[in-house]
């Protein structure tokens, strides 16, 4: 989630007074952020993603004014009528389909300002814009450019001039040598035209999201500025759109509107400031947040949560801000009113809900598995369900099998899902050896195994093994091992001589129960224990726990 | 405590070491071996112990011995190298060519003679130094012949300057060092009041260690039994025992069943339907990246379950449905939400749980206990898997302030003193919360754990009716970390027998 980095002063300064940092640690997360600590000229506060309005100081200023009951309700942000007009070419509809834009006067660029700018241009394109791709917004000097400009694509040996160059470049150039050419360059991967915002006399404003031209480069001195913003979701570069603009008409900018002529006739006039209207039924708050609240308070938190109401009965009717990003349903004006009302006010109760309660039947069985298991003096390890196919297979000088691998894992040992217990036991063992013997283990936990009968096609499987370690570890303390669970649980198994390989030839077995293996033991192969550096030798079993529970509840 | 007491808590071995001093009044380990029939170190023991009762006092002596090496004894015979060499030199400068052929051991002479500054090289030639004509024979030869002949018994035979030139010998490896420690064992004035008080003693039959035999014979009766040092530290037990994790799991369901919940349980491996699509997360979520998500290879992708509830869903991502929402509006990806992933929270298993509730079936509780899997790379403060917790609450008429109710129980139950919940986000809720406890040491607010209700584009395409759902996750791996005082993440899963060996029972 995006943390911004808020300068004390400027704040203090669009506050109209002294906030304490005390007091603003204690109550902004109350308004809903999350503090990350103080630094040198201010603090850290983390901003959650569906609030882009908060990413900007003026933002978080109104937002915070408007909470603490200063300045409460609707608040109006005229944009003037223009004849600004830009046309968006078919070309771009492929690639980079949607624009918007504005005109804004009177900006006075000072220091708090132009860093305000800056960092909320930069975590919008990080968080709203998915680095820039959903979203890219452009930032022109209004004075060189002469309308109509127009959005379309050039192709690769296109030239211009891009901001901080000399001379001109071609494009490829461009997405090969300049270092935001190199880091956005994915954006626009596989085109064979890159999207160019251009004015009348051809001049380059842009080549979104890549970089601007030079041709509009902004400094201390500029007064006017034109806005794109373009990219591949209209909502959310509207929604971009709308809070840069109020940003700037809350220090006391013009907003001008652009007309954005779309290919297929249809022309978008932008941006639109004016708020929107959602019912919200106060019997629907009422009955969320456990309160009664009469539509008249409802009312007046939504206001200091920035909207306007009107009420009719018992329905109020929302103005919302252009730029809250965040509101989808009723349900998110319900947690406005919480947060107006501030949830430290909220009286916690507990419902008289009456209900059935209870473990599942398998936990219940693998607990009382673990607990008697502890009484043979083992002792009990949790272990990764990660794995790969070295540890399960040829480290064990098992054949390999198909398991569940994952596509894209960040380390190598990691890379599968276990489809047998035994090797995660072999794998403490070996990371132990600087521990006395005897180093007698046991787990009881899943696997997963392919299985083309499941919704994903794999499976769990819940798991025993038990690892007996010492100088004498022999065959027959592990089948008495064996035996001893089974006679606990009244259950027999039928013993077969054909075995896991990882176990010596003559020494191992495979037990069924119903025709269905429910045991693999054996004493751990020589070749096996070197390949895990052990030089303790091994008697180990695996049993199937879910073959256990079938058997002693066959109705279940 | 008096000689009698004494007396009575002597060990047999301590008896017969007693006795025997009072004979003799002082003897060594060897001849105590020799006089009560004991092996040495089952005397060296009982001195032990003996003298921490007072009867007797010991001290030891270290003794050294010296012998030649192999190498040794023949520079004994033959002669030191740079000797030799030096000999040879008097006679005129050598060329080193030459010598290479041959004299034996020409580059140990030649480090020697040098490291003594007998004699310089130049262009290949080698003469001695003026110091080099006048030495004479060498106290070192003197030496390895006098051990040729004997090994030294200890170091008052010889003089400190020969010592230093023996210690070099031994660095060189032509002498070897042996150290003896011998022990003398002396009786005490104490010990000698105690000797008439073990024969009385003696004539009361001691039992060490009670025996089936005596018991059936009757052979206790009349004997008294050897007094222990009860203060005195005897050998561990290595127990069979559960590791701590699955003790606080185990306690974790406890909490969940005490307060009325039921246990929901899924798969590790899931469709990203049910992970992130029913949760209502946009199939352009940061969240579902590859970074943070494992997906897999094999089995890559399954099969999509009720066509009738995913059509639901597709809906009301795309425009809301009949939800009241606007949407995420965008084109839902059957494909993509078909993919196959490691389940990245224990949610997924709560809106499966939703799935398969009918109005019927409410109000209720479900709880889940489980691991969880993200695509990290392990440090001391991530792992790749993790287990996690998660409880719903399900029903109409349950609000917000149920949901304080029940994490208010919770951190109380905990034994946090100052907390606060305030307004958090998660895609997939709205009212949402974070929960925080005070800490004193930082003067600040932690976040320990999130919850929230379910947003009405999630619980309806689902279950099909408008009904809230209260969730929380108590958080599990920080509260397994406080209590074992583990500050490493990796420690809580790295299975170190020594740790798990020492860690405590978990008692609540």
């Amino acid at each position: 989630m995006p943390v911004i980095e808020v300068n004390i002063e400027d704040l203090r300064e669009l506050l109209g007074r002294d906030v304490t940092v005390e007091e603003l640690q204690d109550r902004l997360p109350m308004m809903g952020t999350s503090w990350e600590g103080v630094t040198e000229d201010g603090f850290h506060l983390e901003v959650f993603p569906n609030r882009p309005d908060l990413l900007s100081i003026e933002g978080l200023a109104r937002a915070y004014v408007s909470w603490t009951g200063a300045q409460t309700g609707l608040r109006s942000y005229p944009v003037k009528k223009s004849d600004y007009k830009v046309v968006v070419d078919e070309k771009t509809q492929k690639v980079r389909p949607w624009f918007v834009t504005a005109v804004v006067k009177n900006v006075e660029f000072d220091d708090p300002l132009i860093r305000s700018i800056i960092q909320m241009q930069e975590k919008l394109h990080v968080t709203h814009g998915r680095r820039r791709r959903k979203v890219a917004i452009g930032l022109h000097s209004l004075e060189p450019i002469e309308f109509p400009v127009t959005y379309t694509t050039k192709p690769p040996e296109f030239k211009f001039r891009p901001l901080g160059e000399r001379f001109e470049k071609d494009l490829n150039w461009i997405l090969e040598e300049m270092k935001t050419g190199k880091e956005y360059a994915w954006t626009v991967e596989g085109f064979k035209e890159y999207p160019m915002i251009l004015d009348r006399k051809g001049m380059v404003l842009s080549m979104p999201p890549i970089i601007n031209g030079e041709y509009t480069r902004i400094d201390e001195a500029t007064t006017e500025l034109f806005i794109d913003v373009t990219g591949t979701d209209l909502k959310a570069i509207t929604e971009v759109l709308n809070v840069i603009c109020v940003t700037l008409a809350d220090r006391g900018a013009e907003i001008h509107e652009v007309h954005n002529h779309y290919p297929d006739g249809s022309v978008l006039t932008t941006p639109n400031l004016d708020p929107w209207v959602m019912e919200l039924d106060n019997d629907y708050v009422n009955r969320t947040l456990g309160v009664e609240f009469t539509p008249q308070m409802s009312a007046r938190e939504l206001e200091k949560m920035g909207h306007g109401t009107e009420i009719e009965g018992d329905i109020i009717k929302v103005l919302i801000p252009s730029y809250r990003a965040d509101i989808m349903h009723p349900i998110d004006l319900v947690e406005d009113v919480a947060i107006g009302y501030d949830y430290d006010n909220f009286e916690p109760e507990i419902p008289p809900i009456s209900s059935e309660a209870g473990e599942d039947p398998l936990e219940v069985f693998s607990r009382g598995l673990r607990n008697f298991l502890v009484g043979l003096g083992l002792l009990e390890v949790v272990t990764f369900m990660m794995s790969n196919r070295e540890k399960l297979f040829q480290r064990m000088s098992l054949p390999e099998e198909p398991i569940c691998e994952t596509d894209n894992p960040k380390m190598e040992a990691y890379d599968s899902l276990r489809n047998r217990l035994l090797p995660s036991l072999m794998e403490v063992l070996s990371t132990n050896k600087h521990h006395p013997y005897p180093q007698n283990l046991y787990e009881v936990d899943d696997v997963v195994v392919l299985d083309p009968s499941t919704e994903t096609g794999a499976r769990s499987r819940r798991r025993l093994a038990v690892a007996l370690c010492h100088s004498s570890a022999s065959f027959s303390e592990i089948k008495a091992t064996m035996n001893t669970i089974l006679e606990n649980l009244e259950l027999d198994a039928k013993v077969t001589e054909e075995g896991w390989e990882c176990f010596i030839e003559g020494r191992r077995y495979t037990a069924t129960l119903g025709g269905e293996p429910l045991c693999w033991a054996g004493e751990v192969k020589p070749e096996v224990l070197e390949n895990w550096e052990l030089e303790m030798p091994v008697a180990a079993l695996e049993m199937d726990v879910d073959a256990l529970f079938k058997n002693i509840n066959p109705q279940k | 405590m008096n000689p009698r007491e004494v007396a009575e808590r002597l060990h047999e071995n301590e008896r017969k070491v007693l006795h025997a001093l009072s004979g003799v009044g002082t003897a060594t380990t060897e001849e105590l071996s020799r006089l009560t029939g004991l092996a040495r170190d089952a005397v060296e023991k009982a001195s032990d112990w003996a003298a921490t009762k007072g009867v007797v006092s010991f001290r030891e002596e270290v003794s050294q011995f010296f012998t030649l090496t192999d190498e040794g004894r023949g520079y004994a015979e033959k002669g030191l190298p740079e000797q030799n060499l030096r000999k040879l030199l008097v006679h005129g400068p050598q060329e080193i060519a030459k010598l290479k052929q041959t004299f034996k051991n020409l580059n140990i002479a030649l480090a020697w003679i040098r490291r003594n500054g007998w004699a310089d090289i130049g262009d290949g030639v080698i003469q001695l130094t003026e110091e080099g004509k006048k030495v004479g024979d060498s106290i070192e030869e003197r030496l390895l012949r006098a051990l040729d002949e004997t090994s030294l018994q200890s170091l008052e035979a010889v003089t400190e300057e020969d010592e230093a030139l023996l210690e070099q010998l031994v660095k060189r490896k032509l002498v070897n060092k042996r150290e003896e420690m011998t022990r003398f064992v002396a009786i005490t004035d104490f010990g000698r009041q105690v000797v008439p008080e073990l024969e009385k003693a003696e004539k009361v039959k001691v039992i060490t260690q009670l025996t089936p035999e005596m018991l059936a014979n009757g052979l206790w009766k009349g004997a008294s039994f050897q007094r222990y040092d009860v203060t005195l530290p005897v050998p561990s037990l290595s127990p069979g025992k559960r590791h701590f994790i699955s003790q606080v799991i185990d306690y974790i369901r406890r909490f969940w069943v005490e307060l009325g919940f039921k246990e929901m349980k899924g798969e590790y491996l899931e469709l990203s339907f049910w992970n992130f699509d029913a949760l209502y997360q946009p199939q352009d979520h940061p969240a579902r990246d590859l970074a943070d998500t494992f997906y897999m290879k094999t089995p890559y992708s399954g099969h999509l379950p009720d066509m009738e509830m995913v059509e639901r869903v597709k809906e009301t991502h795309e425009n809301g449905w009949t939800t009241g929402s606007l949407g995420w509006q965008y084109m839902w990806d059957p494909e993509v939400a078909a993919r196959n992933c490691l389940r990245t929270h224990t949610t997924s298993l709560s809106v499966k749980q939703i799935a398969k509730l009918t109005p019927d079936d409410l109000p209720a509780k479900f709880f889940s206990c489980g691991r969880v899997f993200r695509n990290e790379t392990i440090d001391w403060n991530h792992l790749a898997e993790f287990y996690q917790t998660d409880g719903i609450v399900i029903g109409e008429g349950v609000t917000f302030r149920d949901m304080k109710g029940y994490l208010k129980a919770y951190m109380e139950g905990l034994g946090v003193e100052r907390f606060r919940f305030r307004p958090g986000y998660f895609p997939y809720t709205e009212m949402s919360m974070e929960a925080e406890v005070w800490t004193e040491e930082r003067g600040e607010w932690m976040e320990l754990f999130g919850a929230g209700m379910f947003r009405p584009e999630v619980v309806k395409p689902l279950i099909g009716i408008d009904v809230p759902v209260l969730a929380w996750g108590p958080g599990f791996d920080r509260l397994v970390m406080q209590s074992y005082k583990v500050n490493n993440i990796k420690e809580l899963y790295t299975n170190d027998i020594g740790l798990l060996r020492r860690a405590r029972l978990w008692t609540e």
